[in-house]
């Protein structure tokens, strides 16, 4: 029977534009909700706790300056609101504070201020979805964008880390705006784009010290698009900069100090204490390949086995089909260049692209990676440090993608009459290669630092090999969760072993622990001693062996049959 | 369509990976097995390494007793029950021979004959985990001998750094030194049940009366990790003295681990008397640790 149903025929114009800007943020949006959704299942890091009383303390400060301004911009106002933590940047724990403040406190739409404080980090992540989509339909075509975007957040660590009040996925979100900017000013000119470059710089430094880093990715690459005009100015006895690199050069310090009070009081001085604390960062323990490592050399194998083990084999090697495809490119880009110096118009060259943006996306990734194979970088964050290097990743990847569609088109197309089946082949395909990377990461939910890729395992698989299994101490609400609410007496004392106190009494608030359960410091003081699997925190499961009189726990936090949180229970 | 394929093979991977775990019941059946077939004296252990809170829990304390779980070494235990999954191996039962293999579910547990065990006449460990009034501890400053006094408390504990558990049942000695048996994480993680014993800038003494000498006197010593690993202390040495002399001495160096020792003491054997053990270091927050055995050669059936 047929139904006389067609399926819409709409078609998007070849130039990328509004609509665009329509599908990222629709993209963006899904991808926040998905975050918004999940939230509540994941316990509180120690530093959250950290930046959830931050943006508490900037955000109050920011009420006074709007009600009382002499009072707030007296120096040691200043200092007493923003001393606190001031060795990260302020923009981030602001919109913490300022969605607390109005989500939670003001107009009551999240039940949980945790959820309210966690909104700009999870919106960040929708940014990074947005501008992956952008920048990818531009530079590669709409698939490759739209594959690279959803590819970007179907990356478990991603995930993991985008439900956070920390810094990790902003920087991501503005690390990848800030390039992409940077290089609509290098293809469009003028000074609203240069300007923009400036202040997506100042926001940038103002999230997290990576920033520090993007000088590097854009310099070499405005120098390269411009070199003619460059040496042109040279010949003629002037020195041309661009105008972006201008801007980035003096709105971006200027953005950062003016969202940063902490640096009013004493500039220089604070930005050396900012610089230097991280310059000589103390280096936390990690396991690495049954090793633990706790100071230089960090493994040169860290990142590569880290990325391997922790990113969708799928995505990687699109990825790589990508980065392989865009590389042949240039190399013949770069032999026929030869050529012509040997013999002028000898051949036709390949079209040259004048924004470089293969150029461009080969830094930012490099850039963002090359410090990590560094013997004195401390590798404690995992992979989180490097997220700045994915959503370029993900956009090679799309790239990848794009390629295969392309000559599975060639293939099927004459194969396939019917557009019905032409349709199913699609979805097909898409699935294939989206269905791994969306399964790994729901399913890693809510121990996304514990959870490894197929390829290796697994969750076990990273636990065979020697991979950490987690840090920061979220994990005693699922412990409270599946154990404790239901099990431990009323007023029993806890030791929490490696959540802070101010993530534990916030749990309690939203009634995600029993508030009963009162928290302890050391195993021998408590009824009920939690310890979160890592290697090095193994000293800690002996002492509570020794301390409640037993090393067999009554219960064990487990992810995929691998032990995440022991529970033991005083005997 | 290589690229596909790879996706749903990863897919497959996937589903076959998620929400892997042992059944309650495996463990179970592992337990009831080795509980019948396990004597007191042969080891059980768990593989692989990360596998063992799931085997302490399921096992009990009474089978992956703190004797089994922070073992010195393996040398002691006539026969092991090795409980698995995932096909892994304790490393240290390599050379061992397979006697036989069960399997309940996804665990498997083997058994291993130790090749050259050795018979345990006196263990120092645990003659001060019982408070034997056989022991005796002081300190000794500049030649100046004080007695420490058998304490029984509560053990001191803490979170990460603290340091091994202080153990409630010891020796308190004057300046805060201290003598009983605590579980320490050695330099790589492993727990070893010994006796703690951090010299504090002194010498710490400890007496074992009527002491059953062997072929040999063997045992290790270490240092808890975080004030090993940084391989700035200084030194620890440990002796071992009897009336008619010294048996021997050992250092032990940051960054040797959990180091092992051992002393021929042909000229002793089949005699009993007072072991004196000193411990002595100039340094600071030397968490230092030590287990020693008097033993024979075991008569391999």
């Amino acid at each position: 029977m047929k139904l006389g149903l067609r399926w819409p025929e709409w078609r998007l114009p070849d130039r990328v534009g509004w609509r665009d800007h329509v599908i990222g943020a629709a993209l963006g949006l899904a991808y926040v909700l998905w975050l918004v959704a999940t939230a509540r299942s994941l316990g509180f890091p120690r530093d959250e706790g950290v930046y959830f009383h931050a943006g508490e303390s900037y955000v109050r400060w920011w009420r006074l300056l709007l009600t009382t301004p002499h009072e707030a911009l007296k120096p040691n106002v200043i200092d007493g609101a923003w001393s606190f933590n001031s060795e990260h940047p302020p923009l981030m724990k602001t919109l913490f504070g300022v969605s607390w403040w109005f989500f939670h406190e003001q107009l009551h739409i999240f039940q949980d201020a945790s959820t309210a404080f966690r909104l700009p980090g999870m919106a960040s992540a929708g940014l990074a979805l947005w501008v992956t989509y952008l920048f990818g339909a531009r530079a590669y075509g709409r698939v490759a964008g739209l594959v690279g975007a959803i590819l970007l957040g179907l990356m478990p660590r991603v995930f993991f880390h985008a439900h956070l009040a920390c810094f990790d996925v902003p920087i991501t979100a503005m690390w990848i705006l800030c390039v992409y900017i940077h290089w609509r000013a290098q293809a469009e000119g003028g000074y609203l784009w240069a300007i923009a470059t400036g202040v997506v710089f100042g926001l940038a430094l103002a999230t997290k010290h990576n920033a520090w880093m993007l000088p590097v990715v854009c310099i070499p690459h405005a120098l390269c698009v411009h070199r003619e005009a460059i040496g042109k100015g040279l010949r003629s006895g002037q020195i041309v900069i661009p105008s972006s690199l201008v801007m980035m050069a003096l709105l971006g310090p200027l953005v950062m100090y003016a969202l940063w009070p902490h640096l009013w009081n004493d500039p220089l001085g604070r930005v050396q204490a900012y610089m230097q604390f991280h310059l000589n960062h103390e280096y936390y323990n990690i396991e690495f390949l049954g090793r633990n490592y706790f100071s230089p050399p960090s493994p040169k194998a860290y990142l590569p086995v880290m990325v391997v083990a922790t990113v969708p084999s799928v995505t990687l090697v699109l990825a790589a089909m990508g980065i392989g495809e865009r590389a042949k490119l240039g190399a013949l880009r770069a032999w026929s260049w030869t050529r012509s110096w040997v013999a002028p118009a000898a051949e036709e060259r390949p079209k040259a692209d004048a924004a470089q943006t293969d150029l461009l996306l080969a830094l930012s990734l490099l850039v963002a990676i090359g410090p990590f194979f560094l013997p004195k970088t401390p590798i404690f964050g995992g992979t989180k440090h490097w997220m700045p290097a994915y959503p370029v990743l993900a956009i090679f990847a799309g790239h990848g993608f794009a390629l295969i569609r392309r000559r599975a088109h060639r293939v099927l197309e004459p194969r396939i009459g019917k557009r019905v089946w032409r349709v199913a082949a699609e979805v097909a395909l898409t699935l294939s290669i989206l269905l791994a990377p969306l399964l790994t990461t729901a399913h890693s939910h809510p121990f996304g630092l514990s959870a490894y890729v197929p390829l290796v395992g697994g969750t076990a698989g990273g636990a065979d090999l020697g991979l950490n299994r987690q840090f920061w101490g979220f994990t005693s609400q699922t412990a409270a969760a599946e154990y404790l609410n239901a099990h431990a007496p009323r007023g029993s004392v806890v030791f929490i072993h490696d959540t802070t106190w101010d993530a534990w009494s916030r749990m309690q608030q939203e009634g995600r622990v029993r508030s009963d359960l009162r928290a302890a410091f050391a195993p021998g003081e408590a009824d009920f001693v939690l310890v979160e699997h890592e290697l090095h925190m193994n000293e800690v499961d002996y002492s509570a062996w020794v301390g409640i009189g037993t090393d067999a726990p009554t219960y064990v936090v487990q992810h995929d049959g691998v032990p995440i949180v022991s529970i033991y229970k005083r005997r | 369509m290589l690229v596909p394929a790879l996706g749903l093979v990863e897919v497959g991977a996937h589903l076959l990976q998620a929400d892997w775990s042992v059944p309650d019941a495996d463990w179970t059946g592992a337990r009831q097995y080795v509980v019948a077939n396990a004597s007191p004296d042969d080891l059980v252990a768990f593989a692989p390494r990360w596998a063992d809170p799931l085997g302490r829990e399921h096992f009990g304390p009474t089978v992956a007793t703190l004797a089994r779980e922070a073992r010195p070494d393996e040398a002691r235990f006539p026969r092991a029950f090795e409980v698995a999954v995932r096909g892994a191996h304790v490393p240290s039962l390599t050379g061992w021979a397979k006697e036989t293999v069960a399997h309940f579910g996804r665990v498997t547990v083997s058994t291993y004959r130790n090749p050259s065990p050795v018979r345990v006449l006196d263990d120092l460990v645990a003659l001060v985990s019982a408070g034997s009034p056989r022991v005796r501890a002081s300190r000794i400053d500049g030649g100046r001998e004080t007695d420490c006094s058998y304490v029984r408390g509560a053990p001191q504990t803490g979170g990460l750094g603290f340091g091994p558990a202080v153990p409630g049942d010891r020796f308190a000695c004057p300046g805060g030194a201290f003598v009983g048996v605590s579980v320490v994480a050695d330099l790589d993680y492993v727990p070893r049940q010994c006796i703690f014993a951090p010299p504090s800038g002194a010498t710490l003494r400890v007496r074992f009366r009527d002491v059953a000498f062997g072929d040999a006197l063997r045992g290790h010593h270490g240092v808890y990790v975080e004030a090993e690993r940084g391989k700035t202390g200084a030194p620890v040495t440990l002796s071992f003295k009897v009336d008619s002399g010294t048996i021997g001495s050992v250092v032990h160096r940051d960054g040797e681990g959990w180091k092992s020792f051992e002393f021929s003491t042909p000229n002793l054997r089949g005699q009993a008397g007072e072991l004196v053990v000193d411990i002595g270091s100039s340094g600071d927050r030397r968490l230092y640790c030590f287990e020693a055995v008097t033993e024979r050669q075991a008569d391999v059936p």
